[in-house]
């Protein structure tokens, strides 16, 4: 029996080898039938990238794509969707042409949409894999929420709603979960970090300001990727409200939304919707709790009232859906309360019992994501405020019911509870002058990000309003790498780490008094620190010359030694040049190891070599750089 | 007044107005729809009042001015010309313009010249008021009004200043309070009942829609999320497609990304200065900046643009798999066995020899390692004593040395020297008086055998008595650059005073030659490849090849078995002959020429010598058991020679017994390195 040929291969076309196996660009092109742009897009969509083969048979400056992707795109669904998207565009035209607007509305509106989800599906088969390939798809999402709708760049007002819609919904899942680990304001945007299922996800936002769009960008191959990248965060969010038992999409407080304070009415969604389960504790009962000590009786009835609504307007969605199963929520609830990892709830007790108030000018967007995310409760000057900037003496109560049972640790005596992010020195004068806010710190919003990322709850003298806060330093750096370039900040914050880890307990001699000033005495305790360090540090530093000092005697006594063996030696010999010679032998013992590599591994550790000689050179320009502003400053 | 204005107005009017002329057609555009006939029709409608009364006014006052007009230009000028709507070319050449009314020819006026009517136009003021009537032939000047008049036609305005083409609607018959309909009769039935027409279109409405004909849009789909990745965890389906390769991570910002980074990483302005003078790609793309609070951060002007280059690596990038070594290079290094395990071998200068006034290109250690011969480019040989560094004999040859050895029997003390052309054989009268005849005698040359073998091979060497010297002189037609060596290699039989030429065809050139220690076998080295033969059997054992492009120098061990070749480009070649033809190991060690390499008699030592100025010494175990390879150490660096005119070690030789290594430098010098 003949065997069947399994694919038809066109004369010429080679049987074997790189030139079977991949095809150029334009070859791919004519095979599909297609255009480049509508290529470039399926390949967006797919996912399938140019590959190298090891012999470029049709030339270097060639793009080579396998025939097996090629194959992958030609039976593809999608190309059949868009092969009638272009006869509905011919037929729009001609509708148009024959000024029959009516129909072409129509057909506009019966243009076929391509589907994403299979392609999601097959992309990611499994939920991690598109974890794992979220970086970009946030940063991209991210962005267009921050850019202007230009009808000229063909970007609608709806695709930037969208955006920040689904990024919102994102944040808000973060943030009421407690999954963000670190966050780093750059001159590029906000940094963050989250571990959501083991999958480590960095985004980058952009600062919250007009954004320009500049001529030298390809807008369509953007909107291409926000193609993909849109439907994936749907899902993506999807699944993930899901398994917090939240239905998605959510249905937001449209007084908030209006407000654009879209983040906080999500959060309060989520909230409201988990209150329904008493075991859980968040931080929205617990103000709740707390409001009913003081005196913001009528507020608190007021938010009771608006929460009301609001829950039945949600509860009529929720209904198929919650009320089957509301036992066994509470039993998930439990559960994933257990299994929450010791990182998730370091976290979320960082800012715990310490309330926000954000004045203006603060970055609102990015605090109101970040402080709840570790726990804190935080409101801010405006409308629709959770609590207003008179909220006060709620707060007292808790600070001394602290210090008084003597539970907290020096940390949290050293910090109010209360803290409000001022910024500017207006705010702060006209705060100064009423009486009723000495209880709390003022802070410039860097604190926040560092103690985040410091994961302690840093001193605020440094960060006070009105000064130059001390330097923001990446929580993306390891500062653990051989050689790697340590701050002084760095340094300090460790020591506090440290610190805070051992809980140094204030000593028995000190009295109340400087127990009321915490600070001191832990500044104290890193300068006492920081003192013995140096002392080891000089210690270390005389042995060592005293065992240079020996050596150099042992191989003076040594080279007498050979002088007197041989007469005919060179008298000229001096100890400078032994030691140069000592050099020299240790070089050649270098070399002696590098003679028996073969090529290939020499040439690779050349290579290494230089790369290491660049970062060390990098790493000695910021240390010279550091001594000339040390000695800067000595001599000022 | 827009038509559609008209169109709403419409229904109001007949509203009040039953008999009204419009209320047919508002009905009938109702039932058309949204037809393209009728806002035209309405709109014709109204234009045509419009226009009904304004026309009659405008004629009439047009009548009127025209008149006016036309009488006062018939006063002015009567129309003389007579001949009719005829082509006036017909009279271009006749001398007349056509007939007055009494039927009598109009002659033509004398035109002016160019520069006549040029200066004419110059003169008067208003010349550019008048216009040249051809039919007549005569020039006619325009009023005032006129120029007004036209101008407004070249506007496209009414000709008439007073003319107004859109004056008030004025609506002449006025129904209000009219008694009488405009007709009478009867409301029609018509009116009243439902159409049966329209009856009729939804009824094969409903059939059509029954059957199918007509469909309905569907209600549009909301395709919103959902639970795509439902249960994914026993998920080991693999896919049908390549390999997949996930798109690398974005690298994560460093400190100097920060908005308020330490002091310490932001550049001073000199070096932002000096970074324009780099290459636009070895330039830092991003800057280091500070700001005192977040409240000032600018808005990142390259946010969109990155995104964008991202987007574009994203899918424009081949991907590969590459492994990163995240190592240690120093691990990359082989474990070499301790040196110190290895000792002896020679490490430091101990002796110089020095005396001679040119570089010594040639030395040679005596069988007992007593004495070390050496030769130099100014022409002298002489005999040193090992230990003392003492000069013990000096032979004046005359001529630059190329090369000396020791005779190889301990109790022969004969040195070969070559020279140039010749090869010198002296007595260097060491040993005692027994060995001293026994030298004599071997070097006294019988002079009649030479003159037989002459037949054979006079043509290229001849074996003379030398004197001066007390030696044997021999002579080459072709200059010898070493002793043992040639390019038709010549074998001497000291004992026999005879040469004895190579059977064998060389292919290249022969660079240099040595024997076996034990067997009669011999190795020659041409540029390229190294050619073993059997001398007693007399045909080729092995070609082995060394991948260099050119050797100088070769070495055998003494267990016979492996061999080192040294060559120009600085390349070491360890060859195992058991093993293959080609090099067990190459090491690259110096990076100039290697001028000799050499095997230690005893010690498992070799050593190469370059023109870099330094020596190296290995350590070369080669054990009896097959299965193990040789073990090859690099152990010392010397160094201690300098360069003159780019030539550096020239030689360097093993002691016989001990682990030092005498080297010959083209700076005068020899060394002996010990232990």
């Amino acid at each position: 029996m003949v065997k069947a040929v399994k694919h038809y291969r066109p004369p010429g076309k080679k049987k074997e080898g790189n030139a079977a196996k991949f095809v150029t660009r334009s070859q791919a092109l004519k095979q599909l039938q297609i255009n480049l742009p509508l290529f470039r897009k399926l390949c967006i969509l797919k996912g399938v990238t140019p590959r190298e083969p090891k012999k470029k048979f049709k030339g270097t400056h060639q793009t080579y794509y396998h025939v097996k992707d090629v194959a992958f795109l030609h039976h593809e669904p999608l190309l059949e969707i868009h092969r009638e998207i272009r006869v509905h565009e011919r037929k729009i035209k001609k509708a148009e042409a024959k000024k029959n607007l009516e129909r072409a509305k129509r057909l506009r509106e019966k243009t076929p949409k391509p589907k994403i989800d299979r392609i999601i599906r097959q992309r990611y088969p499994r939920f991690v894999d598109a974890l794992g390939e979220l970086d970009d798809c946030l940063s991209m999402v991210h962005l267009f929420a921050a850019l202007p709708a230009a009808e000229s760049k063909k970007i609608d007002i709806e695709c930037v709603h969208k955006c920040r819609r689904l990024a919102h919904e994102w944040q808000a899942f973060i943030s009421r979960t407690h999954k963000l680990r670190k966050a780093f304001v750059s001159v590029k945007g906000i940094y963050y970090q989250a571990e959501v299922e083991g999958q480590k996800i960095t985004w980058l936002t952009p600062h919250s300001l007009q954004q320009v769009v500049s001529d030298d960008v390809d807008v369509i191959t953007m909107l291409n990727f926000l193609q993909l990248y849109e439907p994936l965060l749907g899902f993506v969010n999807f699944r993930l409200y899901h398994s917090i038992n939240l239905k998605y999409p959510p249905i937001l407080d449209p007084r908030l939304e209006a407000l654009a304070a879209d983040l906080y009415a999500l959060s309060r969604y989520a909230n409201a919707n988990v209150n329904a389960v008493p075991s859980v504790v968040n931080s929205e009962a617990s103000q709740v709790a707390e409001s009913e000590q003081g005196d913001a009786k009528p507020k608190r009835d007021d938010i009771e009232h608006e929460k009301s609504e609001l829950r039945l307007a949600q509860l009529q969605h929720q209904l198929p859906t919650n009320e089957p199963g509301a036992l066994m929520q509470l039993v998930e609830e439990a559960a994933s309360e257990e299994e929450v990892d010791q990182d998730t709830r370091e976290c979320k007790n960082l800012f715990k019992d310490l309330k926000f108030f954000l004045s203006r000018e603060v970055p609102r967007e990015s605090l109101l994501f970040v402080i709840p995310a570790f726990g804190g409760i935080v409101s801010w000057e405006g409308e629709g405020a959770p609590f207003q900037e008179s909220d006060q003496s709620i707060t007292h109560q808790v600070c001394f019911s602290y210090y008084l049972l003597g539970l907290g640790d020096l940390l949290y005596l050293m910090m109010s509870t209360h803290l409000a992010i001022g910024f500017n020195f207006k705010i702060v004068d006209r705060d100064s002058q009423g009486h009723k806010f000495l209880s709390r710190e003022y802070v410039q919003p860097q604190w926040v990000f560092d103690s985040v990322n410091a994961r302690i709850i840093l001193p605020t003298v440094d960060y006070m309003v009105g000064r130059i806060p001390p330097p923001h330093l990446s929580p993306f750096i390891d500062y653990e790498e051989e050689g790697a370039y340590i701050p002084d900040y760095a340094k300090t914050i460790k020591q506090l780490q440290a610190a805070a880890r051992k809980e140094v307990l204030p000593l028995p001699g000190v009295g109340k008094e400087d127990l009321e000033d915490p600070q001191n005495i832990l500044v104290e305790g890193i300068m006492d620190r920081a003192e013995a360090n140096q002392a080891a540090q000089r210690k270390q530093k005389m042995m060592m010359l005293e065992q240079q000092y020996h050596n150099d005697l042992k191989k003076e006594l040594q080279g007498v030694t050979y002088g007197k063996m041989d007469s005919n030696v060179d008298k000229q010999t001096s100890t400078g040049e032994e030691s140069t010679d000592n050099a020299q032998q240790k070089d050649d013992a270098d070399d002696m190891g590098t003679l028996m590599m073969s090529r290939k591994k020499r040439k690779l550790l050349e290579a290494m070599k230089i790369s290491n000689e660049r970062k060390q050179a990098k790493n000695d320009l910021i240390k010279q750089r550091k001594k000339k502003i040390d000695e800067a400053h000595k001599k000022n | 007044m827009s038509p559609k204005k008209q169109n709403e107005e419409d229904p109001h009017v007949s509203d009040s107005d039953t008999d009204s002329t419009y209320e047919d057609s508002s009905a009938a555009d109702d039932d058309d729809g949204d037809s393209f006939g009728s806002p035209s029709e309405s709109e014709s409608e109204p234009a045509a009042g419009d226009d009904s009364e304004p026309d009659e006014h405008g004629e009439s006052d047009s009548s009127g001015l025209h008149q006016e007009e036309s009488d006062s230009s018939e006063d002015e000028v009567a129309p003389r010309n007579t001949v009719g709507d005829v082509p006036l070319h017909w009279y271009d050449d006749e001398p007349h313009i056509g007939y007055d009314i009494k039927g009598k020819k109009i002659k033509k006026k004398d035109k002016l010249d160019k520069l006549g009517s040029f200066l004419a136009n110059v003169d008067d003021s208003k010349n550019w008021r008048k216009v040249y009537d051809e039919y007549n032939d005569e020039e006619v000047e325009l009023t005032k009004d006129e120029v007004k008049l036209v101008r407004r036609l070249l506007k496209n305005r009414a000709p008439h200043a007073d003319f107004n083409p859109y004056p008030d609607y004025v609506d002449w018959f006025k129904w209000d309070g009219a008694k009488h309909p405009l007709s009478n009769a009867p409301e029609p039935k018509r009116r009243f009942i439902p159409s049966k027409w329209e009856a009729k279109k939804v009824v094969q409405y409903v059939r059509a829609i029954r059957k199918g004909l007509i469909t309905f849009d569907k209600p549009k789909e909301e395709d919103g999320p959902y639970l795509l990745w439902e249960d994914d965890s026993g998920l080991t389906e693999k896919s049908n497609h390549l390999a997949y390769i996930p798109a690398p991570k974005q690298r994560l910002p460093g400190n100097e990304e920060s908005y308020n980074p330490p002091l310490e990483y932001i550049p001073t302005q000199e070096e932002i200065n000096s970074y324009q003078l780099m290459y636009e790609e070895d330039r830092p793309k991003f800057i280091p900046k500070r700001f005192t609070s977040m409240r000032s951060i600018p808005a990142y002007e390259n946010a969109m643009k990155e995104c964008f280059e991202r987007c574009l690596d994203l899918y424009l990038c081949p991907r590969v798999r590459k492994k990163r070594l995240n190592i240690d290079p120093e691990s990359l290094k082989p474990k070499l066995p301790s040196r110190k395990e290895l000792k002896p071998y020679p490490t430091a200068c101990y002796i110089e020899y020095k005396g001679h006034e040119d570089a010594v290109t040639s030395i040679s250690v005596e069988p007992s390692g007593q004495w070390i011969a050496s030769g130099s480019s100014d022409g002298t040989v002489r005999i040193w004593e090992v230990e003392t560094g003492r000069c013990l004999r000096r032979w004046d040859v005359g001529e630059a040395v190329n090369c000396v050895a020791w005779n190889p029997l301990p109790d022969v003390h004969i040195l070969a020297v070559s020279l140039g052309q010749d090869v010198l054989i002296l007595n260097t009268h060491l040993g005692d008086d027994e060995e001293q005849k026994k030298i004599k005698e071997l070097l006294s040359v019988d002079t009649s055998t030479p003159s037989d073998d002459s037949g054979n091979s006079a043509t290229s060497v001849r074996w003379l008595q030398d004197d001066k010297h007390g030696g044997i002189k021999l002579k080459f037609f072709k200059t010898v650059t070493a002793v043992e060596w040639h390019r038709k290699v010549l074998i001497h039989h000291l004992s026999k005073k005879l040469t004895q030429k190579l059977p064998f065809k060389l292919h290249g050139l022969a660079v240099r030659s040595t024997f076996h220690p034990s067997r009669s076998i011999f190795f020659i080295c041409t540029k390229q490849s190294v050619r073993v033969y059997d001398l007693l059997k007399r045909k080729l054992i092995k070609k082995l090849d060394t991948g260099l492009r050119e050797a100088s120098s070769i070495a055998v061990h003494p267990g016979g078995d492996n061999l080192i070749v040294g060559s120009k480009e600085g390349k070491l070649c360890w060859f195992d002959m058991d093993l293959s033809s080609k090099p067990y190991k190459t090491l690259k060690c110096h990076p100039k020429d290697i001028n000799n390499v050499v095997y230690h008699r005893s010690y498992p030592l070799f050593a190469s010598c370059s023109d870099d100025c330094n020596a190296y010494v290995f350590h070369g175990m080669v054990y009896s058991d097959l299965n193990q390879n040789p073990l090859i150490v690099p152990l010392e660096i010397l160094r201690g020679h300098t360069s003159s005119d780019g030539r550096g070690i020239l030689d360097c030789k093993f002691h016989p017994r001990q682990p030092w290594l005498f080297t010959a430098g083209a700076d005068k010098l020899i060394k002996l390195y010990c232990h």
